[in-house]
């Protein structure tokens, strides 16, 4: 550590030492020990600005809704194996009873021709070789 | 590298309930005082905050831990989403009107010093260049380290360094008063 460097630090980092490169902030407080005098105005100046922005305290209001409306937007868990097959069955249980029930409805109406056809099925059949005598 | 949000992400995906509140709990405020440092509104900081945390919902079920930790991606998401809305209010913005922010004068009259230091530092920053700005909200008062800041903001810690100088010389000449007070303050010597 240099003053040059120790310079270009304070003035991006500020004077606490906490906020500086975790590789170069023992190096810094060392190297401010060692030179207090000739570093004291440049740390109270950048200490000064640090308390100047640290007097900007971010409003800190409820949260309280906007967690609710940030978690109602949560991802939900999915649906199990067990949960898939219940409404799998219960939607072939429904189409079940609507095939049944419309099947039934709409089944074709027995006519006289349908029943001609029947009766003549079960006739004895004519003779139609043999001739009266 | 570790990543102390990669299993409630994962957990939050697949729709765990206590995870999600956790992630909430954990990044919702920085989320809402990032966005507020950088649009000095807080009805927009939190539009922000819920805007980021939709993507993050949406994001989660694939989420795998990479280069970049999940913190430093939700930064940036938010980042992205204050710039956009800084773009828009400067497209918007009537060349006369001047600032967008609250304008600390009426606050001159109140009595409360801090209230007056408080809204000085807010103006001045609301003047930064919007990296400049992002750089000192991500380090001084997300107290982040410089390397995630430079992640955040993706440019190399020298970069990062150098936004923060050229900020903070830009704060120290526009909060003058405040720093000559703090030091007087300090010091117990008169303003001069």
């Amino acid at each position: 550590m240099d003053r040059a460097r120790f310079e270009q630090l304070l003035e991006a980092y500020g004077a606490d030492f906490a906020r500086w490169p975790a590789t170069e902030r023992v190096a810094g407080e060392r190297f401010a020990e060692e030179h207090a005098a000739a570093l004291a105005a440049g740390l109270r100046d950048a200490g000064a600005l640090d308390a100047a922005l640290s007097s900007a305290p971010a409003a800190r209001g409820d949260l309280a809704d906007l967690s609710a409306r940030v978690l109602a937007q949560a991802p939900r868990p999915a649906q199990g194996f067990g949960a898939r097959a219940s409404w799998a069955l219960a939607a072939c249980a429904l189409l079940g009873v609507v095939i049944g029930y419309g099947g039934g409805r709409f089944a074709p109406v027995a006519t006289d021709a349908d029943e001609a056809y029947f009766a003549m099925a079960f006739e004895a059949p004519v003779d139609l070789s043999g001739e009266e005598g | 590298m570790f990543d102390p949000d990669a299993e409630y992400v994962r957990k939050a995906g697949a729709g765990d309930s206590r995870a999600a509140e956790a992630l909430v709990r954990r990044h919702l405020p920085r989320m809402v005082a990032l966005a507020r440092r950088m649009l000095s509104d807080a009805a927009e900081a939190e539009d922000v905050a819920q805007e980021v945390f939709l993507r993050v919902w949406r994001e989660a079920p694939r989420w795998k831990p990479g280069a970049a930790k999940f913190e430093t991606w939700m930064h940036r998401v938010a980042l992205n989403l204050c710039y956009d809305r800084l773009r828009r209010r400067r497209e918007r913005a009537d060349p006369d009107a001047g600032l967008m922010v609250a304008d600390p004068a009426p606050l001159a009259s109140e009595a409360w010093l801090a209230q007056q230091r408080a809204a000085k530092v807010e103006a001045a920053l609301s003047q930064l260049p919007e990296r400049q700005r992002a750089a000192i909200v991500l380090v001084h008062y997300q107290e982040l380290s410089n390397i995630a800041a430079a992640e955040m903001l993706e440019i190399s810690v020298e970069a990062l360094e150098s936004l923060l100088a050229r900020g903070r010389r830009a704060l120290k000449a526009a909060l003058a008063d405040v720093v000559q007070d703090l030091i007087g303050e300090a010091g117990g010597a008169p303003r001069g």
